[in-house]
């Protein structure tokens, strides 16, 4: 691999187009919590085109979600620490170029092209964000990271309701690729695979899109909805809150950990033909919520406070509805400390004729713990496991962010593992 | 033959900055004769390795028609691996390839259907049916075919472009299915023909080298370490008496470690064609 290459053109090509200049003008410097606390939902519209690179925390995590997103979970292939460096150099110059745009190099016709082309010959990102995320396995003996791994990072378990295809599971290493189309996402995630021959491994990929109820319209609507017509996501934190994300998503160590944060996927299968044949009435005192409005049951608006208080034995909500379980405060945010990133997939059909559709779901926190696992931990035994299968996934630690031109991703990492901090230099 | 054309002037510059992805430097230029005398190293060799496909189907089929299945088994493996290694010149005749080399993926019916021909054909009869019953006239019609094979590749003017892209071709073969262990399902002989597809390629690289080195000597030092890392890898599954052991002993770890090697070989021989100027 070679590392003595000019950085990527794309610092060049920043400013390119229209849309492009004005929203880069429109950024203070310093960072992504502010261009964040600028494009906040529910206005994506409104939201620049290009997501800073740079930060105290990687893009992709407090950053409004856009329409596309894919996971793509690799193995390492690297032997030697060495090694690892030089990924973690050539991933951050190929994110930064990727998501800063630019115009990949030109070639002579008789070589294979640099690029996949299907973005055309000038990549122009609408709101790309490449998250790069390792799991626990990253830590085991082969790099000798093992005293550096997350205290509470572990091989995703197997909850009572799931059923685990291993082969859908776990990874050393997680990429979330999100922009405004797929074909955005499929081209980052090409020109990775391209660049990371004898390096990275792909295990296992999916991908989903964000209902665009209510997402993607002049007039917000609240959450979108998932496949099974509900919305989701009404009761997430408001990512636009720099202190309730320090509070709820960003870790501040120890060590090296400053600035990342704990990731879960899940690949979850809804049983969408037996939902549709159940009553509508059913469906709501599952969810907690009526479907068409997504308010509480017995409530008006989405976002009115389901007042449990005022229905302690579940007259009204049940007391093993959906929302009652995840968040049995009911205020939002709340009794919930992490924030949520769900796509939909559908993947075709099953051996039965079922369609293969479902839930994406991603979310962040800076503690499992108290974050994902006391929800599922809630959650386990609900009625919805009737129409849900969770089937893969896995936990990771999101790399804290990249903090200037030199920086790469996980430097903190290696330095803290004594990592040499300058690229060896290697033939080719 | 294709013309040659030398290697444009701006090429260097658009290679530094594509780095990893390409070679060194290019100073020289590949004259069209540079090329004559590897290409027609590589006829001889296709054409040796043609007439042993031919003699060793023979035996395989001899062993079929006999009723021996211990001796079909047994030459299944090493008659394939001539097919495998001569893969990008077989290729070039699309229906023998078809009639030869098909798997039963291909057909709707799968195995079931009339239309499943070719090695693969007897494979799915001696290794999942154990059985040499009803293979006699579909082991005819695959040493007709061979011989039909060897007919046309003896008239065939070699076009450079394939022999020089066959080196990547063949490495494509192994990423795409011999490392899942899809081509050989019936007999697990799979790294016969995995080994067999590198051969193919490594010898196309060895008669391009002093061209190559000269052009991209940074290209072909990978290309040796990776073919390097392949060989370790395969040769920790050598079979005692030849050959190799069923695939179903090679580890998922090391399932996972052929795929760096192999992939880095993928893209580094995909440069040979533009590193030597061919369209």
């Amino acid at each position: 691999m070679d590392r003595d290459q000019p950085r990527s053109p794309a610092r060049r090509h920043l400013l390119a187009g229209a849309a492009g200049l004005a929203a880069a003008a429109a950024l203070p410097s310093g960072g992504q919590a502010q261009a964040q606390a600028q494009a906040q939902p529910p206005a994506p519209a409104e939201a620049p085109l290009l997501i800073p690179f740079e930060g105290v925390h990687q893009a992709g995590i407090a950053t409004p979600q856009p329409y596309a997103g894919l996971v793509a979970a690799f193995d390492l292939l690297v032997e030697s620490r060495g090694e690892l460096r030089e990924l973690f150099a050539l991933l951050t110059d190929r994110a930064r170029f990727l998501t800063q745009g630019g115009r990949p190099p030109e070639l002579d016709p008789r070589f294979p092209p640099a690029d996949s082309g299907i973005l055309g010959p000038e990549i122009k990102p609408e709101r790309l964000t490449v998250t790069v995320s390792v799991g626990a396995s990253f830590f085991d003996e082969r790099f000798g990271l093992g005293r550096l791994c997350p205290p509470e990072l572990v091989a995703m378990p197997d909850f009572p309701n799931d059923a685990l295809e291993a082969e859908r599971c776990h990874g050393d290493l997680l990429l979330q690729l999100c922009a405004e189309t797929p074909e955005e996402t499929l081209h980052a995630l090409r020109d990775i695979i391209k660049h990371t021959p004898d390096t990275l491994s792909l295990r296992w990929k999916q991908e989903g899109f964000a209902s665009t109820h209510g997402q993607r319209r002049s007039k917000p609507i609240g959450a979108g909805r998932n496949l099974l017509g509900f919305k989701d996501g009404t009761a997430n934190p408001d990512i636009a809150d720099a202190a309730e994300m320090a509070r709820i998503v960003w870790c501040d160590g120890p060590g090296w950990m400053a600035g990342g944060s704990y990731q879960v996927v899940r690949l979850i299968r809804n049983y969408v033909e037996r939902w549709d044949r159940t009553p509508l009435g059913e469906q709501q005192a599952i969810f907690g919520r009526q479907r068409d409005s997504g308010a509480p049951l017995g409530r008006s608006d989405e976002f009115d406070d389901p007042a449990y208080a005022d229905d302690p034995g579940g007259a009204r909500i049940p007391l093993d509805a959906h929302i009652r379980l995840a968040n049995p405060d009911g205020r939002r945010g709340l009794a919930s400390p992490l924030i949520r990133r769900a796509f939909n997939y559908s993947n075709g059909a099953t051996l039965s004729g079922q369609l293969d559709m479902g839930l994406l779901f991603i979310c962040y926190q800076n503690s499992l713990r108290d974050g994902f696992v006391a929800v599922q931990q809630r959650l386990n035994g609900e009625p919805l496991e009737e129409y849900i299968k969770p089937f893969g996934g896995g936990y990771f630690f999101a790399l804290p962010g990249v903090q200037g031109p030199d920086a790469i991703l996980g430097d903190t990492l290696l330095r803290e593992a004594g990592i040499s901090a300058l690229p060896t230099q290697k033939e080719g | 033959m294709s013309d040659f054309r030398f290697l444009s002037r701006a090429l260097p510059a658009a290679l530094l900055i594509a780095g990893a992805l390409l070679a060194g430097p290019l100073a020289a230029k590949v004259a069209p004769g540079d090329l004559v005398a590897p290409i027609a190293d590589y006829k001889i060799w296709v054409t040796q390795e043609t007439q042993a496909l031919r003699d060793k189907t023979q035996g395989f089929v001899d062993a079929i028609k006999a009723g021996d299945l211990a001796r079909a088994k047994a030459l299944y493996a090493p008659a394939r691996v001539h097919y495998e290694r001569i893969e990008p010149i077989a290729e070039l005749f699309s229906d023998l390839d078809k009639s030869i080399d098909v798997r039963a993926d291909d057909f709707e019916k799968k195995e079931a259907d009339p239309a499943f021909s070719g090695f693969h054909r007897l494979e799915y009869g001696l290794f999942a049916k154990n059985s040499t019953e009803g293979l006699g006239p579909i082991a005819d019609r695959l040493i007709a075919d061979i011989r039909e094979l060897e007919g046309r590749i003896k008239t065939l003017t070699v076009p450079p472009e394939k022999v020089v892209g066959g080196a990547a071709a063949l490495i494509e073969e192994v990423a795409k299915t011999k490392i899942s262990g899809e081509e050989d399902r019936y007999s697990r002989t799979d790294l016969w023909d995995f080994h067999a597809n590198v051969e193919g390629a490594r010898k196309i690289h060895e008669l391009l080298r002093p061209l190559t080195t000269r052009e991209a000597p940074k290209l072909v030092k990978r290309i040796d370490a990776n073919f390097a890392k392949v060989d370790k890898l395969l040769e920790s599954y050598a079979a005692p008496g030849g050959g190799f052991v069923s695939y179903e002993k090679v580890t998922q770890k090391h399932r996972n470690a052929m795929r760096g090697p192999v992939n880095a070989l993928a893209e580094d021989l995909s440069k040979l064609r533009g590193t030597l100027g061919l369209d």
